[in-house]
């Protein structure tokens, strides 16, 4: 047996710097077959990859439909749990899943399931088999079973929609931008996650006969209260959506961003692209990333691409980072030529006199013997402080949930904005459900598609209950 | 959908615009906005709404950057706007407090002034409006004046040219000396603001203020909109845009306006060359 995954193809670091095409090319078909032949088969019953997959993606079954050579198989064994392998395959933190799960990486590396689910999920959209495979899914119904409001687009929203459009509901997706995707649209950089192919995924789901209403801020535009009076349920996916801030002096000085101030900018308004593009973005020298998770690495990497010499640094180190952030993106933006400082915590903003910053104060820290929650190091201060110049700094530090829906009365949120549900996902409203983000805090694309298609079963069995047919 | 019904001039630089956008009309408050987009490559603008009109939603914009001028140059009645997302910001919990002064120096301000005047008047208050233009010349068209839905009501214009010679803020000293005002809703130029909180600090009288800031989504997502208020920061957009004009850190939001001056000019002048 081959112990070493097969390397993907991937853009060169010197294509990569000016540019926003995507940097992992994937495999080729013979790859593809020659990674999933390491896979082992373990039964479904055992399978410690599919049980660690949030969606529960039947990946031995599906591997060896790749291994066969038979594709369209592989693809609809894909989508009997995950209509998004194109999204997942790219951004699931697969270490961390069904990766981190696998019997091979005992004896060797893990078998490279997200790359094949990936390219499983590519060769089904570039071959229309996607579109065929969900008419199919979507034909077995009789008839209207109700209607479901679906707040947000990003991936519990889209999740949620598509699943519930499977079980015979009719679904209008209200969703507060000018274009849908949420977090995939505004958070995820293309190099990432192509535009074309996430513009896919999101015709995929229209495709199936769900309604996209943009522009429509649920709580302002159209309310809670209206939407449960119109559906036979809601569903909210809004996301976390409001970013944390550093409580330290001079914060408030130009050219400090929010990760999704500066994300969003880029993402969704191009401003890579400005003046072509209106919106703009104003980027110096050095930029300094403060915080280590997947945000920070994004926004690490698109400063690169912006033409400024990006900094992320860290208050712990690079081993604890690995334990939160996605392997792939701390590797790419090291080998990009990102530089890494750790054990640094920021103090104070200095700004120049015109108001704009020009360096950030540390606090150098040291690790106790101790762990957090997380696993992580305690660390404390030492009193040695630094000084490092930065004329553009973005604060990645973490999200917490919008707190635009609680001007709505009715709704119980946790103390940290999260929102609460019971077991089912429901909301303290009955037939209110809700999840991903809005739920967990910040979590990951994957969990947010499983809440989708979990609430759509529980939806599906609430309303059913509601009109007396279960 | 988001079609242009009509356009008109309010002076050489403001203009009246109105979109069919029934969306926001059904919850829209006065003292809330809009966020527009020309076209798909278009920036997201938080433009002040000044009327409701069935369906339509009537807007003051003020020709300066690239989006306004653009708008008004090329958008035609039956054109139609990629996005018109709202109404957004917290509506302003209005009260009976008795004599009000609404007062503003420009198209964020001038626009909202007319919502505000007839919801107030409303609630029983006795409403005085002061709007201030440059010269006779840049006052609007009656019919776009606060004046028909207020008790008392004056324009003020810099050079004398037109009603009272000087600023609202001159006139709002001398209302406030002789006369027991209550509140007062002001709108328009961030500096002339930043005064008004000077020229009322710690007097008997509550101020609220128009703080328009530089936004991205709109929605409390981003926090480009962000304010030091009260010693917090607050978002512009979701916890606004109306605040207490005395608790606003007004060097704050001056400075954090000025973020974009270089680059909004490149776009301008790229537009304008075309």
């Amino acid at each position: 047996m081959v112990k070493k995954r097969f390397t993907p193809k991937v853009l060169p670091v010197s294509e990569r710097l000016r540019s926003f095409g995507e940097v992992v090319l994937g495999y080729d078909y013979e790859t593809s077959v020659r990674e999933a032949s390491r896979c082992l088969r373990c039964p479904l019953w055992f399978a410690p990859c599919s049980k660690a997959c949030p969606l529960r993606v039947k990946v031995p079954a599906f591997l060896e439909y790749i291994v066969k050579g038979d594709l369209e198989a592989a693809a609809r064994k894909v989508y009997e749990d995950n209509l998004f392998p194109s999204i997942t395959g790219r951004v699931c933190p697969q270490e961390w899943f069904c990766e981190g799960n696998c019997v091979v990486s005992k004896i060797g590396e893990s078998v490279s399931v997200g790359l094949l689910e990936r390219y499983v999920g590519d060769y089904a959209r570039e071959n229309g088999l996607d579109e065929k495979i969900l008419a199919e899914m979507v034909s077995k119904n009789s008839g209207v079973k109700g209607r479901v409001a679906v707040v947000g687009s990003g991936p519990a929203g889209l999740s949620a929609a598509g699943w519930l459009r499977l079980r015979g509901y009719e679904v209008v997706v209200y969703e507060a931008l000018h274009r849908p995707g949420g977090v995939l649209a505004y958070g995820i950089p293309e190099f990432r996650l192509p535009r074309s192919v996430l513009d896919h995924e999101i015709k995929k789901v229209e495709n199936l006969g769900v309604e996209i209403r943009l522009n429509h801020v649920v709580g302002k535009t159209v309310l809670l209260s209206e939407l449960l009076s119109e559906y036979d349920a809601v569903f909210i996916g809004s996301g976390a959506g409001t970013p944390k801030l550093l409580n330290i002096p001079g914060v408030d000085l130009n050219n400090i961003y929010t990760a999704n101030e500066f994300l969003t900018r880029v993402n969704l308004m191009r401003a890579h692209l400005f003046p072509e593009w209106d919106t703009p973005i104003s980027v110096g020298k050095t930029t300094l990333i403060i915080g280590g998770g997947n945000t920070a690495m994004d926004a690490a990497r698109v400063a690169l691409r912006l033409g400024s010499k990006p900094v992320v640094v860290y208050r712990r180190d690079r081993e604890d980072m690995l334990k939160t952030t996605r392997r792939d993106e701390v590797l790419h933006a090291e080998e990009e030529g990102v530089e890494f400082k750790y054990y640094l915590q920021p103090i104070e903003f200095l700004g120049d006199e015109n108001g704009f910053v020009k360096a950030v104060r540390f606090e150098v820290m040291e690790p106790l013997n101790e762990l957090d929650e997380r696993g992580k190091k305690k660390i404390v201060g030492t009193g040695r402080y630094v000084e490092i110049p930065a004329d553009t700094v973005v604060i990645a530090i973490g999200l917490e949930p919008n707190r635009l829906l609680m001007e709505e009365s009715g709704l119980r949120f946790n103390e940290d904005g999260t929102i609460a549900v019971d077991d089912h996902l429901m909301m303290s409203l009955p037939g209110v459900f809700a999840g991903g983000d809005a739920i967990r805090g910040e979590s990951t694309v994957v969990e947010a598609m499983a809440d989708g298609k979990r609430a759509a079963e529980e939806i599906d069995l609430y309303v059913r209950r509601k009109k007396g047919l279960a | 959908m988001f079609r242009v019904t009509m356009k008109e001039d309010l002076n050489e630089q403001d203009y009246y615009l109105e979109v069919e956008s029934p969306h926001v009309s059904r919850h829209w408050r006065p003292g809330q906005f809009v966020i527009i987009m020309t076209h798909e490559r278009g920036e997201r603008v938080p433009i002040s709404v000044a009327t409701i009109n069935g369906g339509r939603v009537g807007m003051f914009i003020k020709k300066l950057g690239k989006t306004s001028v653009e708008l008004y140059r090329d958008f035609k009645v039956g054109s139609s706007l990629y996005a018109v997302a709202g109404p957004l910001g917290r509506p302003l919990k209005l009260e009976s407090y008795g004599t009000v002064v609404l007062a503003s120096d420009a198209v964020c301000g001038h626009a909202e002034q007319l919502g505000l005047a007839q919801e107030l008047a409303k609630l029983g208050n006795k409403v005085i409006s002061i709007q201030t233009f440059k010269t006779e010349k840049e006052v609007y068209p009656e019919k776009y004046l606060a004046k028909k839905y207020v008790d008392e009501y004056f324009i003020t214009t810099l050079d004398g040219t037109a009603g009272y010679k000087g600023h609202y803020i001159d006139l709002l000293r001398e209302l406030l000396a002789r006369r027991e005002v209550k509140a007062v809703f002001a709108g328009g130029a961030l500096a002339n603001l930043k005064k008004l909180a000077e020229a009322t600090a710690g007097l008997d009288v509550r101020v609220y203020a128009l703080v328009r800031t530089i936004m991205v989504d709109g929605t409390g997502m981003c926090g480009s909109c962000r304010v030091r208020y009260n010693g917090v920061i607050a978002y512009a957009c979701r916890d606004g845009p109306w605040f207490d004009a005395r608790l606003v850190d007004w060097d704050d939001v001056l400075r954090r306006d000025a973020r974009f001056k270089k680059v909004e000019k490149i776009a301008l002048d790229k537009y304008l060359a075309r």
